[in-house]
């Protein structure tokens, strides 16, 4: 069964493919991680002076938990296809890791600007309230670094 | 339990303190439970959306391949996932009841 190896189908195909899977989850929780524990400082040291605001100031962590999912949809989608070396080309295995580090890179990058603008803006927010428009508007932007990984690596997965 | 603790220390101050302080503590539990309701919506509703739609799309239309069923769930768990968002900033830039004001000191 698993003999009918080739150069379009050899026995390390599928690792590609798994690699891609794990990068997928691994770089963007690891942006989630970051832009989680970097705006919490922030909600943290805002909330001893204004803990009514708290409701406000989560949308940070909640947008950077976000990305996560985009990590775990790609990783989902990814390890459904994987299958054996003999029905698994290394063009499939190629295309699931090139799937993969997309979503998990631009999950990473939009991780770290949540994280900076949220700490700064949950901060600043405490301040001058009127900067909340601001810092969500930002922090859209910040988050749509991410979903444009996602949609890249979903094109990519339909290939 | 570090409401416990300010309440037996507000409790041998006056009577408003006290009243206070207990307004201070429902407001806090029902912005704990709104955001909490909001979250378990944004971790949860992607989740369920993909995998009751993948079972439900593979159940109604079984001529579409099973790559365009797992990119249909996807695209409906990512667009829930937004739905879910929206709704929370929404409501914490709207609505957020008893958060208003509540700067006592």
């Amino acid at each position: 069964m698993s003999s009918e190896v080739s150069s379009d189908n050899p026995i390390y195909g599928p690792f590609f493919g798994v690699m891609g899977a794990a990068s997928a989850i691994i770089f963007s929780a690891l942006g989630a991680a970051y832009g989680t524990a970097k705006s919490g400082t922030g909600i943290a040291a805002m909330s001893v002076m204004r803990p009514e605001l708290i409701m406000k100031s989560i949308i940070p962590v909640v947008m950077a938990g976000i990305i996560a999912i985009y990590g775990l949809v790609v990783a989902v989608l990814i390890a459904g296809a994987l299958e054996e070396p003999s029905k698994y080309s290394l063009y499939r295995g190629f295309i699931h890791l090139g799937a993969g580090l997309a979503v998990g890179f631009s999950g990473l990058a939009a991780g770290f600007a949540i994280g900076i603008v949220g700490d700064a803006g949950v901060r600043g927010t405490a301040q001058q309230p009127r900067l909340f428009v601001g810092m969500i508007l930002i922090l859209i932007f910040a988050e749509v670094l991410g979903l444009y990984g996602l949609i890249v690596a979903i094109y990519l997965y339909t290939k | 339990m570090s409401t416990k603790n300010k309440k037996a220390a507000g409790g041998n101050g006056v009577a408003p303190k006290q009243t206070r302080q207990q307004s201070h503590d429902s407001q806090d539990y029902s912005s704990f439970k709104t955001v909490l309701f909001y979250c378990m919506l944004i971790v949860f509703l992607p989740v369920l959306t993909f995998f009751v739609l993948k079972g439900f799309v593979l159940d109604q239309f079984l001529d579409i391949s099973e790559v365009k069923v797992n990119i249909a769930s996807a695209v409906g768990a990512v667009v829930a996932l937004h739905i879910a968002l929206g709704l929370y900033i929404y409501r914490a830039y709207f609505g957020a009841p008893g958060s208003k004001g509540s700067k006592t000191d």
